[in-house]
């Protein structure tokens, strides 16, 4: 089992002037599913084909447990075919040319295995991902979600200890996604591997990883459990990128409710930020009591989503989401009275880093 | 490449009930302006190509006149004469065995020649990060441009001996005289094919690895191949309907080309299928010359159906799903110089040495010696050259203006209509109801193809030499010049045409359709402007070629319609070296002006009007 551990990795693309990725120090350990989280063009792929030796790193230093696969310093590169690692691509990357045993049985091959071990190898990949009757079909005779199983099994035929996903779900549809998903967790727990997942879909990241690592602009924002991550967002671009709908963002100075309520607030807090199943709707006058947060908005709109509801509100000037489990007992246009828990509230400073208050409901 | 068989995209007709009424479907069927326009294009080419064709194959086993007594029967009658005498007479071995094989022998080493060379610069251009490799990528296609009899000519100005005429050869006059294998004969003809043809493969080669996912390399690495097996195991079996394609259109090339048979064969007595053939025509033996042509066609036929056999198996690699990010630049590192180094040298080989060669031999008194004094304007410029005939310099002289006046406005016109009916045949194709109509269209459109350049003049001079019905005798018009250019051309501008249209989609125009606009208008302002860079690759295409055509124009031509490829043969024949090598270079610099300008005006390229 191996560790993986990057210390301060930058890549700056040649004719580029601001680095892909910056600084990155990070360690992975063995047998984790960690997950690189974070909008396109953060660096998250980037770094994904670094660790697998496709891309070279303009600095730092990249060990997979006792090598050193990378090091810019000492001029030591060990090539992506000798790192022993196993990639899933986005597109899947199989060959067009080969049937699904070919492609399978390509790393066997290539690792000189003999016969009866390759075979064994192909059978016992396609059995885990349930794909063998389709062993002797072409890749474009397949479907979306079989072309991704062949990828994995593929990858998985070479037996690596580290299994790197490039955004492997992102070209499926809504209902194999969920299927796959629970399939990568069976995967986890069966094989045991080290799983390192890139996506930019954050219900993937939460519900899949043991840990996330957000990303923004070349570098790590937060790195922490999937509840630590949404509960305890580390500045305001994890709290606004984690949750959907987002989370209602309140500057200094743009509701006169939310700023009242501000001032019991170190002045250092510039913004607080509000999950939408935070935002409680009633419908009768309530007494803000101390330290409670009331904000009287208007419901703009009401969308039902089959199991919860998404209301719109609104102060006048700005759009807020709330959301509910129970059917909302208000109508469009309705001025709402909202409750929030003070507990519940995020702040963040001027410049963005969270603010940990130390007696809020006093 | 998919002559014949263009993937379709998506269908566009539905699976019509049963119950609906026959007449109703004949009146829906005939009133779609495709319908009608198929059945004008059937008619048109059943008379520009078919009929030809079929005169053609009908003249080997048809007693011809004059040849009576010979085959014991009456002039029109059916006959074996003429296949027992190719095939199995005391003379087959001279006519036909020799040049099939030497035929073989030089179109196959020199295709594999031109893979081994174009492969590995297709994929410096297309997937590395080679210095200037977009200039390259233009600058090494220019081969393709040029006539590759152009190439012959360069050859013998520098290799050339005593056993032909005109002036000396440069190596001669520098006191060696080459021997004659180098000289004439396999070896300089299949060096040059192998320069003409190189450009073909790096044309499709690096299309088809522009279209390959740099996924693919990279998921064989993840699996720990190292670089040898990844070539052999993904990137060229990956690249094989690519190859084949290039391979098959260099075959067909390889065993129509005339010319640089006839300048480096003929002196050394190596005979290939195309000049026996040029031969029996000049002998008016047509029934051999029959023959020897369906021979040609037949050889045409076979690399086909190998080329549709693989193609059939490559529509599997067609259709993978997922997107691909754009083809990643392998860095060449310390190789980079030696990369460039070979680059530039084939540059240098295939473009530069040739051309070089011909533009200097047209400024030098005496071959081969480079002193001042003996360079000079007069061969383009002068009056009263020290020659019998053509004594005045090539851009002063009345026939070459009147050759190259001819050249373009007869392939230019030639072309312009080549480009608007492959496009009129993409419609048919694609949006016909009647799928028979637009299958019929593609076969008929692409026969040419098979059939040899001289071959199909052949069958032009027979057919149209005297008057039929309405139509007036063609011979010696530039009619009958422009009618078999645009038949020639039409495999190529048809098949552009349909990949054009399936391209645009029909939303464009039913759009238009919906909102009352009537078919002759679509096309007008909805169908041609969209596809106007398609128009104009398919337009190029026919031009250049046209332009450095010989084989085809060669016995069709006559001094009233000289063309300017023509015209250096006749220079040739008579030994004026000077001038013909001056007219050659002429005919470069309209080819080379032409794609250029086309390109800068549409935006297009050779690479679309291949439909690598």
């Amino acid at each position: 089992m191996a560790q993986i551990t990057l210390s301060a990795l930058s890549k700056t693309y040649p004719g580029s002037r601001t680095p892909s990725v910056q600084g990155l120090d990070l360690e992975i350990e063995p047998g984790e599913f960690l997950c690189l989280l974070g909008p396109s063009g953060c660096g998250k792929s980037t770094t994904l084909r670094m660790i697998a030796g496709l891309e070279n790193p303009s600095s730092g230093r990249i060990v997979i447990g006792d090598r050193v696969v990378d090091d810019v310093s000492s001029g030591r590169c060990i090539p992506a075919e000798q790192r022993g690692l196993g990639l899933v691509f986005q597109n899947y990357a199989l060959w067009p040319h080969l049937s699904v045993r070919e492609n399978v049985c390509f790393a066997p091959r290539v690792q000189k295995l003999p016969k009866a071990e390759r075979e064994l190898r192909v059978q016992q990949a396609l059995d885990t991902l349930a794909i063998a009757e389709l062993a002797d079909r072409y890749p474009s005779a397949l479907s979306g979600g079989q072309q991704q199983r062949v990828a994995i099994a593929r990858t998985l035929a070479a037996r690596p200890e580290v299994l790197l996903l490039d955004e492997p779900l992102s070209n499926l549809d809504a209902r194999l996604r969920l299927e796959m998903r629970a399939e990568f967790q069976r995967l986890h727990r069966q094989t045991g591997n080290t799983m390192l997942f890139v996506t930019h879909d954050q219900f993937e990241a939460m519900t899949l990883a043991t840990r996330i690592v957000v990303m923004n602009r070349g570098q790590i924002q937060q790195v922490g459990t999937p509840m630590e991550i949404y509960n305890a967002p580390a500045n305001r671009f994890v709290a606004e990128f984690m949750g959907n709908p987002p989370i209602n963002i309140f500057e200094r100075g743009q509701n006169a409710q939310a700023d009242a309520w501000l001032e019991h607030i170190d002045p250092h807090v510039a913004t607080l930020g509000i999950r939408p199943e935070d935002l409680q709707l009633t419908s009768e006058v309530h007494r803000p009591g101390s330290g409670q947060l009331t904000l009287d908005l208007r419901v703009s709109a009401l969308l039902p989503t089959g199991g919860s509801w998404i209301v719109e509100l609104n102060d006048g000037a700005r759009r807020y989401f709330a959301t509910t489990q129970r059917c909302p007992q208000v109508v469009q246009g309705q001025l709402v009275p909202v409750l929030v828990a003070p507990q519940a509230v995020h702040l963040f400073t001027g410049s963005g880093v969270r603010y940990e208050r130390m007696e809020v409901a006093a | 490449m998919a002559l014949i068989t263009p993937k379709r995209e998506r269908s566009t007709r539905q699976v019509r009930p049963q119950t609906q009424g026959l007449a109703y479907r004949t009146k829906v069927n005939f009133r779609h302006p495709a319908t009608l326009i198929g059945i004008l294009l059937i008619l048109l080419f059943g008379y520009l190509i078919v009929a030809p064709v079929i005169s053609l194959l009908m003249g080997a086993v048809q007693v011809g006149f004059g040849d009576e007594a010979k085959a014991g029967a009456g002039a029109g009658e059916l006959t074996s004469y003429y296949l027992a005498r190719v095939f199995s007479s005391p003379v087959s071995e001279i006519i036909f065995y020799t040049p099939l094989r030497n035929t073989l022998l030089i179109s196959l080493c020199s295709i594999a020649l031109a893979l081994m060379s174009g492969v590995p610069v297709a994929w410096l251009l297309a997937r590395t990060d080679l210095p200037a490799r977009r200039w390259f990528s233009s600058a090494l296609i220019v081969p393709y441009m040029l006539p590759a009899w152009t190439f012959a000519l360069a050859w013998t100005t520098i290799f050339k001996n005593r056993s032909s005429a005109g002036q000396l050869g440069w190596l001669e006059s520098l006191g060696w005289e080459p021997p004659n294998w180098l000289a004439y004969g396999p070896l300089p003809i299949i060096v040059i094919f192998c320069l003409h043809f190189t450009p073909f493969v790096i044309l499709l080669v690096t299309n088809a690895m522009r279209n390959l996912p740099s996924e693919l390399d990279e998921a064989a690495k993840m699996a720990g191949a190292t670089a040898a097996e990844r070539w052999r195991r993904i990137t060229l079996p990956l690249l094989r309907p690519a190859l084949l394609s290039a391979a098959t259109l260099m075959f067909a090339k390889a065993v129509g080309e005339f010319g640089v048979a006839y300048v480096l064969g003929l002196p050394a007595g190596f005979q290939v299928l195309s000049t026996t053939l040029h031969q029996s025509i000049s002998t008016q033996q047509s029934g051999v010359a029959a023959v020897i042509a369906a021979v040609m066609v037949v050889l045409g036929g076979i690399s086909l159906l190998i080329d549709i056999r693989f193609l059939r198996e490559a529509k599997r690699f067609m259709t993978v799903s997922g997107k691909s990010l754009a083809a990643r630049v392998v860095p060449l590192a310390r190789f980079k110089v030696l990369a460039f180094t070979l680059v530039a040298a084939l540059f240098t080989i295939s473009v530069v040495l040739p051309l070089g060669t011909l533009v200097l031999s047209t400024v030098m008194r005496v071959p081969g010696h480079f002193a001042l004094s003996n360079f000079t304007l007069d061969y383009w410029v002068g009056h009263n050259l020290p020659t019998v005939g053509f004594n005045r310099g090539v851009l002063v002289s009345p026939e070459t203006w009147h050759a190259a006046w001819n050249t373009l406005w007869m392939v230019g016109l030639a072309a312009i209509c080549t480009g608007l009916l492959g496009l009129l045949v993409g419609y048919v194709v694609v949006r016909s109801p009647l799928r028979q109509l637009g299958t019929a269209l593609r076969v008929i459109t692409f026969m040419p193809y098979l059939v040899p350049g001289l071959a199909f003049a052949v069958a032009y001079l027979s057919l149209f030499a005297v008057p039929r019905g309405p139509i007036p005798a063609l011979y010696g018009t530039a009619t009958i010049l422009i009618l078999i250019m645009i038949a020639d051309e039409m495999p190529f501008a048809s098949r552009a045409g349909v990949s054009a249209m399936m391209q645009l989609g029909q939303e464009a125009e039913e759009a238009a359709q919906s909102l009352g606009a009537r078919f002759t208008r679509r096309m007008r302002t909805v169908i041609i402007p969209m596809l106007r860079g398609s128009v104009a690759s398919a337009t190029l295409l026919p031009f250049v070629s046209g332009v450095q055509g010989l084989s085809l124009v060669i016995i069709l031509a006559t001094p009233g319609t000289q063309l300017m490829t023509t015209l250096s043969m006749t220079l040739i024949d008579f030994g004026y070296t000077h001038a013909a090598n001056a007219v050659v270079v002429l005919i470069c610099a309209i080819a080379l002006f032409g794609t250029w300008a086309t390109q800068r005006l549409f935006r297009s390229n050779l690479a679309d009007g291949l439909g690598g």
